[in-house]
Parts: structure tokens; sequence; C-alpha cells
């Protein structure tokens, strides 16, 4: 109980406690939408985990040649670029192979995390450094505050993530190609029959997923970390595949479920001082997966009958 | 010399390669989807070290350790198939379950007076000429042991037949009189015995627990599985091949090779790298079991 | 068999049926899918429990709780799907659910399989993938897997479907082999040509119910085909509408089904402007695969398709569909509605693309919901609310949806699977009438049904499909039910 109260405390109790949730929730959402936007189309992106290394990466790599607003701009479309090339294979070897998507992203994910390390061990190393890191970005590169007062920061990498789960909830209600994405990932016969590609909505919904991870990428780089080293993701894309799942059928649910997730990963740091180990936190999350996915077979199960 | 450290190196890296593969091996031949041997092999580490250390006793460490990553394979069994939970949901969670309870156990239990390693079961050390030496634990034997075995034991039993026989088709198993829930469940009993073992054994190289002490192997693991087109001789070759790139990037850390400085990560990512091009190339759905995901 | 009443909700599939089989005998049970054979069957077998009825096996009353219990009783079913997985061998095959123990001796197990194999002339690899097996080879080894299990009495539905007549010819021979050495067949079918060169009884179904059970020699083919389809009430005249010129037109089309083998040998149909044209035959005769291949999700290894001039044939799904093809699926659960999307949704399943459903990629939610109101008002499709999921419609509510929204928006050929299932009388002429409509205004219509009488009354002309091709019957006889009855069971 006392390690309850504390979890809240520690992540809502003070600005500067909900500035560091916001924090956490920020790569949550952003990396939530990618995975719910795969999901929709009946694929499990357990890649955005390194599509978004990569992206942050490729990102940093940029933004410390070309400084300033124009470097942010450039730095974040090659994030998005390189997330979008990681996942690419993972696409199309499930379209055109039918090699499942988890085996190939997982893959993807641990070759991400290595060829990013030999980079900053090698080339993008700062020489000034004993770790495996470059140098810190310019100032004139980091990613403004929408607010900045009493210790409560927000990033506009936050406003980005909650402009995009808005959208993208209208974008699969009120276009064709949202609707033809639902309709491969709700009934591919069907969507055959009604005329839709299986193959090519799942290959651009692959591609588009490791875009939107690359993007939560190069925000964590500008908005928040302002440098790239090894071991960038501290899991990230997991935590992000719970935020999806928890989200429910609309985008719109992405925002309470990475808040809840941010939430306990803040809350977690926070009782390791009661004593209680951070590890408590991931276990919750676990199970909350299983009980969100159980909670929806019910559902189906009980229109069914 | 070099070669010679290279192939014990070689041999004591794949073991638990090996042993997770075959776990992967009953999971998947029976149609269940595995990607939580990573979660299995984690928690029996854990447990083994915990209970080695309660009971002052390697092999109740290791029948404990093997008895969690049981319970572990037996929640994925009841997940998916008695609640039709999607099978890659239900290896998320148990790897994430593992991962955050294993952090949690570690840090309440774990006696930190303690200066010395857990007791583990005792192994042989070979000596071999120029002063190499080559420690082989019971867990080394089973690794090389049990595959041939178990490759003959499905060829040959009822069992094997059945497990087959479901994990391509279970409707038309059902229609023969089989029942693909109890073969499931025999399957799932021994993924949790294959995954203790790999779990145990990663312990007792190192005697002591540490945060994601697995560091992945899991995943390669599944990677040789689907390498090996799912067949367990063919994944222990895919698992020494797996252990000799490791092996060698140990090896070669730090040198120079050919006058070039080849990154020791290059060597890590050959495993993943190796099974993406497969899946693109070569290995199609063709060889993977029919009936994977199939209720 | 005494007395079988079986229900599956409304539908009573089996009115108190009598079946009394010979030891030793061939019996054949036929009758039009539908008429309940495999449900019968399938309650002999025990994989389904009577409503009421007696069952005795070898003079004794039984009553089987599971297929296990039957098995164990000497019954055998070798069902229309079959029961061999390919990844195995031959002999992993045979043996599955029936092993000699723990262990398997191979060496044993090969003999007795050997043994069983040359008792009846046939020859296997047993180590070989049954993959590698043909149609013919497969169906021999399942009357193995029932041999090995001892069977006395085996159900055998529908063997020769994917078989070519010299192999069904070996089939028979080894089944009266068998009934020589005492077991006894009870033989499923469609085809009369088999009843009366392979069988001693025969057994007719109709609506669930047995209409006749005689001696095969006291009986013709005739007699049968009219037995089986029923007496028409009153003949039909040949409709000659305003016909226009030749709109689709499919040539020497080949296709081939899942299994590889050809399911439409290079068949040639044409449909008129204004036209319906329905199609006869059993389940299985390569109606699938033309649908199919006329809605663009099967590939076609050779001949055309082409609509107004169009060869639609080498155009995608969705051009297909913006040309003005309408689908009303067979199995509206699978290919037709997505369950758990609203009746909204679910109203532009297929037309997504077109106005006014959408607009430059842009869905119109205000004129959508426009047309889901007027496509479920067609054929009073029951409903709680268009924002309801479908998946809360009863199965004949979601056809009405189906076919209604099949005729929305401008059809100009129509293609229908079974348009009437799980439909009542009211409701399945209210759709023939929307077809009707829907091609006097300029569209055509192809229109499958295994229920001749239906085709009959609905359509201009009727032809019929039998083992992958289109019999057209004489001329002036379009819509005569013997002429086109005879062309469909394969007894010209």
């Amino acid at each position: 109980m006392e390690a309850f109260q504390g979890l809240i405390k520690g992540s809502l109790g003070s600005p500067a406690a909900i500035a560091g949730t916001l924090r956490e929730t920020t790569p949550l959402l952003i990396a939530g939408i990618a995975v719910f936007f795969a999901l929709r189309a009946g694929l499990f992106n357990i890649g955005v985990e390194g599509q978004l290394t990569v992206g942050a990466c490729a990102c940093a790599f940029v933004v410390l040649k070309i400084p300033g607003p124009f470097g942010i701009v450039l730095g974040t479309i090659a994030g998005m670029v390189a997330g979008g090339l990681w996942a690419m294979p993972a696409g199309l070897i499930k379209a055109y192979r039918g090699g499942h998507e988890v085996i190939t992203t997982i893959m993807l994910n641990n070759v991400a995390g290595l060829f990013t390390l030999a980079l900053v061990s090698g080339p993008m190393k700062d020489p000034t450094q004993e770790g495996t890191t470059t140098a810190n970005i310019a100032e004139s590169s980091h990613l403004p505050a929408v607010y900045d007062q009493n210790s409560l920061t927000i990033s506009l990498a936050l406003v980005f993530g909650l402009v995009g789960a808005i959208y993208l909830a209208g974008w699969f209600k009120r276009t064709v190609a949202g609707y033809e994405v639902r309709a491969v990932g709700a009934n591919p016969t069907a969507a055959a029959v009604a005329g839709i590609s299986a193959k090519n909505v799942i290959v651009r919904a692959m591609t588009t997923s490791g875009m939107i991870a690359g993007f939560a990428g190069a925000m964590q780089v500008l908005a928040f970390e302002h440098r790239f080293y090894g071991g960038f993701s501290p899991g990230y894309g997991f935590d992000a595949l719970g935020v999806a799942l928890l989200a429910g059928q609309s985008a719109f649910g992405l925002i309470p479920s990475s808040l809840l997730f941010g939430i306990l990963a803040k809350g977690g740091t926070a009782i390791q001082i009661y004593g209680v180990p951070k590890g408590i936190t991931t276990v919750i999350l676990g199970v909350l997966i299983v009980v969100a996915a159980a909670i929806r077979y019910r559902k189906a199960k009980a229109v069914e009958s | 010399m070099i070669v010679l450290t290279i192939l014990i190196s070689t041999i004591t890296l794949s073991a638990p390669l090996i042993l997770a593969a075959l776990g992967g091996y009953t999971s998947e031949r029976s149609g269940i989807i595995n990607i939580g041997l990573e979660g299995k092999m984690l928690m029996a580490a854990c447990v083994t070290s915990l209970a080695a250390a309660a009971f002052n006793n390697a092999v109740m460490g290791a029948l404990c350790g093997i008895g969690s990553a049981t319970l572990l394979s037996l929640l994925h069994w009841l997940l998916t198939q008695k609640f039709s939970l999607d099978h890659i949901i239900s290896g998320m969670a148990i790897n994430a379950i593992a991962m955050g309870g294993t952090n949690f156990l570690d840090r309440a239990f774990t006696d930190t007076e303690r200066t010395s390693g857990v007791p583990v079961l005792p192994s042989l050390t070979l000596k071999l000429g120029s002063g190499a030496t080559f420690p082989i634990s019971i867990y080394l034997i089973l690794a090389f042991l049990l595959p041939g075995l178990l490759a003959l034991y499905i060829r040959r039993s009822r069992a094997g037949l059945r497990l087959l026989a479901v994990g391509n088709d279970p409707d038309k198993s059902r229609l023969m009189g089989v029942r693909p829930l109890r073969v499931r469940l025999v399957a799932a009993l021994a993924t949790g015995l294959f995954t203790g073992l790999a779990g145990a054994m990663i312990l007792s190289n190192v005697g002591r627990f540490t945060n994601e002490m697995t560091a992945g192997r899991g995943y390669i693991a599944l990677a040789a599985l689907i390498l090996g087109g799912w067949r367990p001789l063919q994944a222990m070759l895919a698992c020494i091949t797996f252990g000799l790139f490791e092996a060698i990037q140990i090896q070669l850390q730090g040198t120079n090779v050919l006058g070039a400085k080849i990154p020791s990560e290059a060597w890590s990512a050959l495993p993943y790298l190796v099974t993406v091009i497969a899946l693109a190339g070569f290995i199609g759905k063709s060889r993977a079991p029919l009936g994977l995901g199939k209720p | 068999m005494t007395g079988i009443s079986k229900r599956f909700g409304a539908v009573q599939a089996l009115d108190s049926v009598d079946l009394h089989v010979k030891a030793g005998a061939i019996h054949a049970l036929v009758g039009e899918n539908g008429a309940g054979k495999t449900t019968l069957m399938k309650i002999l077998y025990g994989a389904l429990h009577p409503d009421s009825g007696q069952l005795s096996v070898k003079g004794s009353s039984t009553e089987f709780r599971s297929s296990a219990q039957a098995i164990a009783a000497g019954v055998g079913m070798v069902s229309q799907h079959y029961g061999i997985i390919p990844e195995l061998s031959c002999l992993q095959n045979l043996m599955l659910g029936a092993e000699d123990g723990p262990i398997i001796r191979s060496e044993e197990a090969r003999q007795r399989a050997e043994e069983l194999a040359r008792s009846m002339g046939f020859r296997f690899d047993w180590n070989a993938d049954a993959s590698l097996l043909s149609p013919a080879a497969a169906q021999k080894l399942e009357i193995l897997k029932l041999l090995w299990r001892k069977a006395e009495i085996m159900i055998l539905d529908e063997p020769t479907a994917m078989l070519s007549p010299a192999d069904g010819d070996a089939l028979f021979h080894s089944l009266r082999k068998l009934t020589e050495d005492g077991a006894t067949v009870i033989l499923v079918t469609h085809r009369l040509p088999e009843v009366f060169d392979h069988c001693s009884q025969v057994t007719v179904l109709r609506g669930g119910k047995r209409v006749a059970e005689k001696a095969v020699f006291e009986t013709s083919k005739n007699e049968l085909a009219e037995l089986i389809v029923g007496k028409a009430l009153e003949s039909n005249e040949v409709r000659n509408p305003e016909l226009g010129s030749t709109r689709l037109q499919i040539t020497r089309l080949q296709v081939f089904n899942d299994r590889g083998a050809e399911a439409l040998k290079s068949i040639n149909l044409e449909v008129k402007s204004g036209e319906i044209v329905g199609i006869a035959g059993v389940d299985g005769s390569g109606q699938r695969e033309l649908v199919q291949s006329l809605v663009g999700t099967r590939p076609i290894s050779q001949g055309t398709i082409t609509f107004d001039d169009l060869p639609i044939s080498s155009e995608s799904p969705a051009m297909r569909i913006a040309a003005g093809l309408r689908l009303i699926p067979e199995d509206r659960h699978e290919d037709g509605v997505i369950e758990e999307w609203s009746l909204e949704e679910n109203a532009a399943l297929g037309l997504q693309r077109l106005f006014p459903f959408s607009k430059k990629g842009k869905i119109d939610i205000r004129r959508r919901a426009e047309e889901a109101a007027k496509i479920a008002q067609r054929f009073s499709t029951k409903h709680g609310g268009l924002a309801q999921p479908m998946s809360s419609l009863s199965g004949g509510n979601q056809q009405r949806f189906v076919a209604a929204r099949a005729l929305d928006i401008e059809p100009k050929l129509i293609v229908a699977f079974q348009p009437a299932r799980g439909l009542d009388l009211a409701a399945t002429a209210e759709v023939y009438r929307g077809i009707r409509d829907a091609c006097s205004a300029g569209a055509c219509a192809l229109v499958v049904s295994f229920d001749l009488d239906e085709l009959l009354e609905n359509c201009d002309r009727v032809v019929a499909m039998n083992r992958g091709e289109v019999f057209e019957p004489p001329p002036n006889k379009e819509l005569d039910r013997d002429a086109i009855g005879r062309l469909m069971v394969g007894a010209q």
C-alpha cells in the first residue's frame, strides 16, 4: 500500500514528477501509435524497438552535422526514413514469403541494437567521452518545449504524439486507405473479395509503422536525450506493444494507455527507495496485457453467441 | 592454441542455445508459437540461483529452476489453449512477467552478504595440452545428447507421431481420435524442462544471477530453430554455428583482422541477419509446422 | 437406423429417417445437397447425436456418444474432406490414432500395412510423404486406414469427387472385394452411374426425409433422378425476355483448385444483356472456382473473361468492381462481411472506392449512412440500429443485407452464389426480384445455386455444371427440369 502511494506520488505528486511522467509517456505514445497502426492491419510489429533505435541514430547523425531548425527537420525525416526502411523487409517477407513478421522483427531488433552500437563505438563515437555515445547535439537543435514553468516541462514531442493519435483515429474512420487497412486486419478474405490487395496493404502498413517508430526515435534525440548512445531504448518497443493492446479499437485509447504506462515507468523508479524493485511494474504490465487481451476475447465471444 | 580455445568455447556457448531450441522445438511442433523461450530461461536461471542458495544444494536449485520454467510454460499453454489468447501476446506477456519477476525475486530474496557463488552441479574438468581446460558439466552432456535422442523418440514413438500430427493439422488429428489439447500439454511440459535446463546451465556457468543474464539467447535459439527448419538435429547445428560466431567474437575483441578492425558487434549480429535472409530467401512457409497458432 | 430425427436450430435436417443396410452390401445413399445425407452419416459415426431414433449395429441396439465409440464398434468413415495429413509419411498416416503401443515398431507396422495393401492390391511407398500421393492414392490410403482400424461398416462420403473415372472404377473394384470379405459399405454419392454400376441397394433422401429405399435392379436412372429432385409443381415456360447483345463472355477458361486439380476444364459461357443465367449442379462441380475467377481472387491458367469487350480477367479485383461487377458471396461470414464492424461500415465493403461512399479517397460518412439505411431497407433487414455490429444480426438478415448491397450502386454484372441461402420463400422471391429489376435496367446476372427449382423459377436459362464442365441443355429445353437434372448428375 505504501509502495502504491509511493508510486502515485513519484509519478504525479509534484510538477517535476508529472514532467518526468510525461517525458516517459511521450516515446510510449508515439511508439504506441506505430504498433497500433500495424496492429490495425493485423500485424504484430515487435520491431518498433529496432526501428526506433535506428531512427534515433539516423536523426542524431544528421543533426550533429547540420544544427538549427533546418537540421531538426532533416533529422526527423532521416529518422523516419531509417525506421521505415528497417521495417520494410519484415513487411515484404510477410507478404511475399509468408514469414511471420514477429520472427523477422525480433531478429531485426537485435541487428539494429548491435549495428547502432557498432556505430557509436566507432565512427559516430565522441572521442572525448568514455562510453559508447555520440557528442551532444547543439543547443539550437533541441526541440523546444511548449510549456516550461515551475519545473513542469511539456515538450513539443508530446504535442506531436497527441495530435498524431487524434489524427490517426480520424484517418482510420474517414479515409478509404484507412478503411482498407482495417479491412485487411479484420478479415483478409473478405477484404480480398472487396478488391483490396492484402500484400500491398501489409507492406505499406509495416513500412508506415516503422516510419512512425523512427519518428519516435528522432523525437527522443531532439527533445530529451540530445544525443545517441549504445542501448538507446530501454524497451520502448515492447512497452509500446502493451500500450497499443491496451488502447482497444480506437487510436484515442492510446493516450490514456500510454499515460498509464508512463505512470508505471516513472513511479516504478520512484518506489525503489521503498525497497520495492522496479521489476514489479514490468510484471504488472505483463499481467495488464494478458487481462486486456482476455477482455477483448470475451467481448468477441459474447458478440458471436 | 587459438583454434582449441575457440572450439572449447563454441561448445560451451552453444549448449544452452541447443537446450532452449529443443524447448522451442517441442512447443512449435505441437502448434504453439513460442516467443517466450527467453523468459522461461531467465526465470529458470533466477530460481535456480535462489533455490540453490536457500537449500544450499545444487540439485534442489536445478530442480526448482526447471520447475519454474515449467510453470511459465504451463501458463502459456493455459492462456493460448484454454483461453484462446493470441500466442504472440501470451509469449510477450510471459517474457515481461519473467523479466520483471526475476528482477523482483532477485532483489527481494538474494542474500547480498554472500560473496561466493551458489552451489552448482559439479563438472568434470578436462585438462588438454598447452594448459587449456575444458569443463564438462551434466548440462553440456545433455545438450549434445538430447537432440539425437529427441529426434529418435519423435520418430519412433506414439507420442512423437501425435505431436507432429497435431502440429500440422489439429482438426484432422481430432478426427482420428487424437486429443490436441492433451498432446500440447505434454509438449508444454517438455518445453518447460528444456528451457529450464538451459536457464539452469547459464546460471551454473556463472554461479550467480544477474539481471537479464540470458542476454537474448532465447531469441537466438528461436532463430536457430527456424534456420534448422523446425528439426532438432538441424537446429543443433544452427546453434553450434551461432556458438562459433560468439566464440570468434570473444576471441577477436579488439584485435585486427586482415588489417581492418571489424567491430565485434558484426559477429554478434550474424545469427540474426542470417535468419532474416533465410526467411526472405529459402525458408518459406513450407517448413514451418502448418498448424502453428491454430486452435 | 430407425426413425432418426435431428434439428439444427430452425432447420429440421432429418425427419424420422429409416436406413436399413444389409451386411455385405454396397448401399448407396443419394440426395441433393442439404437432403441430410452427411448429417445421417455423422450420427452413425458418433460425431453427432440424434434428437430421437434408434441405432442398431449387427443386431444389437447401441448409442454412440463419440466417434471413438463408433470406431470401437467397427464403424469407420472417410469424410468428404480428406483426413490425410500431408506432412506425415504414408505409414504414419495409416497408424495415427491407432498405434500399437507407446513405442512404434515400424518394421512390424510396415509388414502389417504391406499385408493390408497386398490384400487390396494396392502398393505404397510407406516412407514417402503423404503429400506426394495423388488424390486416388490418398483415397486408397483412407480405405486402408479403415482396415487398419478393423472397421466392418465403412461410410464413404463422395469418395469419387476428386478421382478420374479410371481411378473411380478401381476404387469400386476394391470396395467390392471388401464386401466379399464381409465388410459393409455405405456410399454417399450424387452420381447415379455409380449407383447402377456398383451398388445393390439405394436409399433416397429429400429434404430430410426418406423418400425411397429400393434394390437397384428394381429402379431406373430416370426414376431415381425424379426421386432425388422431386416432381416439379408446374412446368416452366421458356422465357424470352428482351435480350440485348452479349456482355459477359467466358472463353476456354481453365482454372485449378487448391489441390492443383483441374477445376474448370476449358469452359465457355456467355451472358447477354438483361439475362439471368442459372448454374445448376451438385456442390463441388467447379462453381466455386468459376465465381472466384470471375471476381479475381483465383488465378486463371488459360482462357479469357471479357465483360463489355473489356478483358477483365487481366484486371485487378478492384478494377472489376469499378467496372460494375458485384458479388453476393457464397460464404457471407467469411467473404461478405466483417462481423465486428457496424452495418454502416459493412455497407461500404467492396464499394468503398465508389461514389457516393467516398470521393477522392475521403469517406463520406453521411452518404454512407444513407446508403446503409437504403440497403437495410431494401430486403427488410431486421437490425437494432446501423451502428450495431454485423455480428448482432442473424444469418438470414446478414444475407438480406449482403444481397441488397450487391444491388445498391449501378450493378452491371451480378455474380450470385446461393443468393437465397438461409432465406425464407418470401425473401428469396424478393432477392430474385431485385436481381430481375437490375437486369431489366441493363445489368446481367450469373446465379449459382444447388437448388434446381429455385433456378428454374427465377432464371432465363439454366446450364448445368458437372465435374468442371458446363453443359447447356438442348434448344428449347433451357428450363426443362428433367433435361437439366440429368446433366447435373451425369446421366445424359
